[in-house]
């Protein structure tokens, strides 16, 4: 086979049946997928135009910091030093940018930032969302009332670390201002709103210049919003000295600057009847949003399930640390985490098996989408909570996710060309979702054409207007949109084919690649193409959205895991991803989009936590080697199943298939070994803290709350179940 | 030249590149000790040097500061921007070459050093426009989606089957243990080894 003759969009795979539905394009893989392979992708990151400047920000090495002095006099007469500037003088977190050096080459930018040689005077600084809690809240006089009444408890805190984003390609772009013009390739969520963003510090109107992102690596939310800092130094330097200037992170500023999912504690009250009815109770969340001033939303309770009579409170905690940004469904795994463990600690407090509990709970998609996880997980071998044993004890858990749908106008176009190809048009972005791919797969059912001949230009603000991705939305607003603008296409082609031989337009149809009067084929789509009086037909939504086309989404997730009593190490075995978006467009890229949820809820649950010094509130992970992110040796078998059901709504996939595994896997944890582990990451130290106070209690009595971020434990509720 | 000291006497990378420098002048003394008075190798640097690198079968000559990784060089001085920059520090894989038969994270490798081996990278796969096996199927099995640390990965399997025709799935595993993937597209790479193998991919349960 050849890269040429690899017709990508017919590769059958074998190894994963469809359990509960169907796609579109079964068999169809990543357009881009050969260019990605071989390096041939041309990111952001990856342009270097000739002549190219440098530039980076100067930035806070502490949680809190005065700058004292520096030596940016004789810093900017290096060799290949261009300019530096020092604009703050207080930096209130780590990474915080105080100024910026720009150079002709990436080492004599980097030299010059080592021989900066500033000085701090380094200030107190707070790091902890428990910093900020004297004593617990109370619940309010009728809350009380009702927790007095019931017969049964459950009083926890439950708390996640916070979490970056950890995109692999660094916020940044390059920009190459020409005087009347300029290009931008940006690493961007947003083509529009990036391009929005930059007009003023390039002193250009929007149709003056043009922002590519062709290929995106990586965002997950943190890369929406406009161009950012890295974007607007790199406008203002490339507008100032007319040569292109290249800004992106290293990997340290991106941990620090360029935002997360925020740090979340929680704390239940629950009344639960002694059949297991919960009645309601106390949820008070808090965000932990450092120098932000909102954005720690923490989504408990999630409304998947029928609490009782909630009251909920929340409040947001600011910090010395960098803010948040949204991040794959934000507030909802803190959330999730909190809502599912907790769930399986009432189960066990009223003696009945979770699953059974959750099902009286939640709403009939998810139940029937539970009873399937559980047959494919073998939920009847699960054992009773705290009842194994053994070193290695095996536990399952199960958690839920809901997604709805929202959407703005927005353009698109397809251009039949007169060779007999076809165009798909859309200025959105492909972060890897596969959007190009999707794109090109509506383009081609929508006209009656197989896939290998539409192509699809993504990532350009010269290309017709999209959203950001962001929301899961992409797909629920473009595929309709898409979809509209190839009708029009075929009916454009149609028209002419109707004129040239003299039939009626309303009895042509096309299919396979074939035109059909009357069902009978009568000449290719190609030599139809031929037929066009002008080079091309363009095919557009004209300004029309179909809302009725996008729907909601619903996931449900069993996580079978092991625990090393002796280690405290958790290994996770398999996971069963159940997750409902509608009519499948593409199955590969769909099923990819479930993995990769899953995959980064596990990694949340088990590893990451941007740990902070608590004395100079520097973070002392800002890397990967001890921000720990799952790899290859971590990895369990996961089962994504496409829940498609009668759906013909394009729904949203994004974002659900990350929101309820967290709260799985400590279901499962707690599942095994008879204590529940309440914080995030459920680290071995916090394992073994949970299996030597679960070994104090009788058979699945609630634990105490192991510390949050290391937090020694003195101001946990009074009480308890 | 007086410049050029005033620049070391403060540049920690340069004093890096010295020292590199002079743990291979001590590697070559060992293998053969120097003829009197003539300097066993000439001392590299501060100012841009000349290196000629052996990549995908092509010499390239660049000329380079000394304090250059292997990574800058190839991605800014031969355009081959397939190897990427992600950690900088080799726990990510995003820079993964092949040199003289071994996997190598090139954002720790001096350019320098890499004179005289034999560098594969990415783009250095598929021998013309015939794919290496191996990246067609991470094409099928969709073992990619942001398509970032894509790459690195397609090298780390090519060297780990170069090795071991036939790995294990642990064996897959331990083989790619240097390389991360954010997206989360790790399932799919291991399907894709397993097919490039000449083995099956896992089953998921049948259906029910």
């Amino acid at each position: 086979m050849t890269a040429t003759k690899t017709d990508v969009s017919t590769m059958p795979t074998t190894n994963r049946p469809m359990n509960a539905g169907q796609s579109v394009a079964d068999d169809a893989s990543r357009l881009d997928g050969i260019a990605k392979v071989t390096g041939a992708a041309k990111y952001g990151r990856d342009k270097y135009p000739a002549g190219c400047l440098f530039a980076a920000f100067i930035r806070c090495p502490w949680g809190k910091a005065e700058l004292v002095s520096h030596s940016a006099d004789e810093v900017q007469k290096l060799p290949g030093v261009v300019e530096v500037n020092v604009s703050r003088k207080e930096g209130l977190y780590h990474g915080r940018d105080m100024g910026y050096i720009c150079a002709d080459s990436p080492l004599a930018l980097k030299r010059a930032m080592e021989a900066l040689r500033p000085v701090w005077k380094r200030g107190e600084v707070k790091t902890l969302i428990e910093d900020d809690i004297d004593k617990e809240p109370e619940p309010d006089v009728d809350t009380g009332k009702l927790l007095d009444a019931a017969p049964l408890k459950l009083e926890a805190i439950y708390s996640t670390a916070c979490q970056t984003h950890s995109s692999l390609e660094t916020h940044g772009c390059v920009v190459d201002h020409q005087g009347d013009s300029a290009t931008v390739w940006a690493s961007t969520q947003g083509t529009f709103s990036f391009r929005d963003g930059l007009g003023e510090a390039l002193k250009l109107d929007a149709g003056q210049f043009e922002v590519k992102c062709e290929y995106i690596g990586g965002g997950f939310g943190s890369k929406l919003g406009g161009p950012g800092k890295e974007g607007l130094l790199a406008a203002r330097l490339s507008q100032k000295l007319r040569k292109p200037v290249y800004v992106f992170c290293d990997r340290r500023e991106e941990h620090l600057d360029t935002g997360n999912r925020p740090s979340s504690r929680t704390l239940v009250r629950l009344g639960v009847q002694r059949d297991g009815t919960i009645v309601g109770g106390q949820i008070q969340t808090w965000g932990g949003v450092g120098v932000a001033r909102g954005g720690g939303g923490c989504t408990v309770p999630s409304n998947r399930y029928k609490l009782g009579q909630i009251s909920k409170d929340h409040k947001d905690i600011a910090f010395n640390a960098g803010g948040p940004r949204a991040m794959r469904a934000p507030g909802h795994p803190q959330g999730s985490f909190a809502e599912e463990l907790m769930l399986d600690e009432v189960a066990t407090l009223a003696k009945i098996d979770p699953l059974d509990l959750r099902m009286r709970l939640a709403s009939s998609v998810l139940q029937e989408q539970m009873r399937l996880g559980a047959k494919l997980i073998g939920w009847e071998d699960r054992k009773l909570t705290g009842s194994q044993t053994g070193v290695i004890r095996t536990g399952y858990g199960l958690g839920t996710a809901s997604w709805g749908s929202a959407g703005s106008l927005a353009e698109a176009e397809v251009i039949i060309h007169r060779d007999g190809s076809v165009e798909a048009r859309t200025g959105a972005q492909d972060i890897g979702t596969g959007y190009r791919t999707i794109m090109a797969i509506v383009a081609a059912e929508a006209i009656g054409v197989p896939v290998g001949i539409v192509r699809c230009s993504v990532g350009s603000s010269r290309l017709p207007s999209g959203p950001g991705s962001g929301g899961s939305i992409t797909s629920p607003i473009m595929a309709p949109t898409m979809r509209m603008a190839a009708e029009d296409a075929r009916e454009k082609l149609l028209a002419v084919v109707a004129t040239a031989k003299k039939v009626e337009l309303a009895a042509l149809r096309i299919d396979a690649g074939e035109i059909l009067l009357d069902a009978k084929a009568i000449m290719s789509f190609k030599d139809a193409c031929g037929l066009l009086p002008s080079d091309a037909i363009t095919g557009r939504n004209a300004g029309r959205k179909r809302a009725e086309e996008r729907g909601h989404s619903n996931g449900v997730q069993f996580v079978k895991a092991t625990v090393d009593t002796e280690t405290g190490v958790i290994r996770v075995q398999r996971v069963i991803a159940i997750q409902s978006c509608g009519k499948v467009l593409c199955r590969k890229t769909a099923e990819s989009q479930i993995i990769g949820g899953v995959i980064q809820g596990l990694s949340y649950a088990m590893f990451e936590n941007r740990l902070l010094d608590r004395v100079t509130g520097a973070m002392v992970n800002p890397n990967f080697e001890w921000y720990r992110i799952l790899g290859p040796n971590d990895m369990p078998h996961i089962e994504p199943v496409l829940w498609s059901k009668g759906q013909t709504k394009v729904c949203a996939l994004g974002e659900p298939p990350v929101i309820p595994t967290a709260g799985a896997l400590a279901a499962a944890v707690f599942n095994a070994i008879g204590a529940p582990v309440r914080s995030t990451p459920m680290s071995p130290d916090k394992v073994l803290a949970a299996v030597a106070s679960g070994a104090k209690n009788e058979r699945g009595a609630p634990a105490v709350n192991p510390p949050p971020n290391g937090k020694p434990e003195n101001k946990k509720p009074g009480g308890g179940a | 030249m007086s410049d050029g000291v005033s620049r070391r006497s403060f540049l920690k990378t340069a004093g890096a590149s010295a020292a590199a420098a002079s743990l291979a002048q001590v590697a070559q003394a060992a293998i053969a000790p120097p003829e009197a008075g003539v300097p066993a190798t000439p001392t590299l640097g501060p100012d841009a040097t000349d290196v000629t690198l052996s990549v995908n079968g092509k010499p390239m000559k660049l000329r380079v500061d000394p304090a250059t990784t292997l990574l800058s060089a190839l991605r800014m001085e031969c355009d081959l921007t397939g190897a990427k920059e992600v950690c900088d520090r080799a726990s990510c894989g995003a820079c993964s070459v092949i040199i003289d038969g071994r996997l190598v994270a090139s954002c720790m490798m001096l350019a320098l050093d890499a004179e005289g081996t034999k560098i594969t990278t990415v783009e250095g796969l598929a021998k013309g426009d015939e794919l290496d096996p191996l990246q067609l199927a991470f094409v099928k099995h969709d073992a990619l989606q942001c398509g970032y640390c894509t790459p690195g990965l397609v090298v780390a399997c090519r060297a780990l089957l170069d090795k071991n025709p036939k790995p294990s799935l642990s064996q897959i595993k331990s083989g790619l243990s240097g390389n991360i993937c954010r997206c989360g597209t790790y399932t799919n790479i291991f399907n894709a080894v397993l097919e490039a193998s000449g083995q099956k991919p896992i089953a998921d349960s049948a259906p029910v």
